[in-house]
């Protein structure tokens, strides 16, 4: 890894520990609702922006972790695809659990 | 003088990281492995959560089938180690963060810390499911 990356890992790391705690008191209280129950809390804006907060900060974390895992233990041109598919899927994942939070919160 | 990678003509293979079966196993090697395994599970775990939110954003029958997994036996089981993969990644990043700031890494901190590690982020996982399971 670089130090672009080093740094990024360390500043999501530590917005994480906040986030984090967050994201578990909510889900503790989302987990218990039903469908209208869900959509009512995420209406309200700091639930909904604590979450757009833990999955920006998650999956960018969850991206560059994995990157360092694929330069480990895959060599050669494994590792450029791996790299790319790594970051593809960490995009779509983000987009689709931004997309879906915003929905929910305007509509 | 010049690096023989610069040199043309086909490339010498990399060397790969790490070779885990030359070290004597010790405590801070365990939780190092189970930071990147927890990690790596996570990577799996945040799927729940997309699944959960797509089918929030969409309709009540979406919803129901996610509300059925997550109550299921499998889904519970599932949910227990995501939460427990999180915690332990939480309080391993917190020690890699003392870590990284030139604190903890004399001989009997350094172990000490690894173990709190892993009871730390065991406990918190119990404390989260008793509070998820008991307080309304």
């Amino acid at each position: 890894m670089g130090t672009t990356e080093a740094r990024l890992v360390h500043l999501t790391s530590l917005a994480l520990v906040p986030l984090t705690l967050g994201f578990v008191w909510l889900m503790i209280d989302l987990l218990r609702k039903d469908y209208n129950g869900v959509r009512a809390v995420l209406t309200h804006p700091i639930p909904a922006i604590l979450l757009l907060a833990f999955i920006f900060a998650g999956i960018v974390h969850m991206e560059l972790g994995m990157r360092s895992v694929i330069v480990d233990y895959i060599g050669g041109h494994s590792r450029s695809w791996a790299l790319a598919a790594n970051t593809c899927f960490a995009a779509l994942l983000a987009l689709a659990c931004l997309y879906a939070t915003l929905r929910v919160a305007f509509t | 003088m010049a690096s023989s990678d610069a040199l043309p003509g086909p490339r010498r293979p990399r060397p790969l990281s790490p070779h885990l079966s030359i070290y004597r196993p010790t405590m801070t090697m365990a939780m190092s492995i189970a930071h990147r395994i927890s990690g790596v599970a996570l990577y799996v775990g945040v799927l729940l959560l997309a699944w959960f939110l797509i089918a929030a954003s969409a309709d009540a029958s979406s919803f129901a089938v996610f509300s059925g997994f997550i109550s299921s036996f499998v889904g519970l089981i599932a949910l227990f180690l995501v939460t427990w993969a999180l915690f332990h990644h939480l309080v391993g990043g917190l020690r890699h963060i003392l870590w990284d700031a030139g604190y903890g890494l004399d001989a009997p901190l350094r172990d000490q810390m690894a173990w709190a590690t892993l009871i730390g982020g065991f406990a918190l996982t119990i404390l989260v499911w008793i509070i998820g399971l008991t307080v309304r």
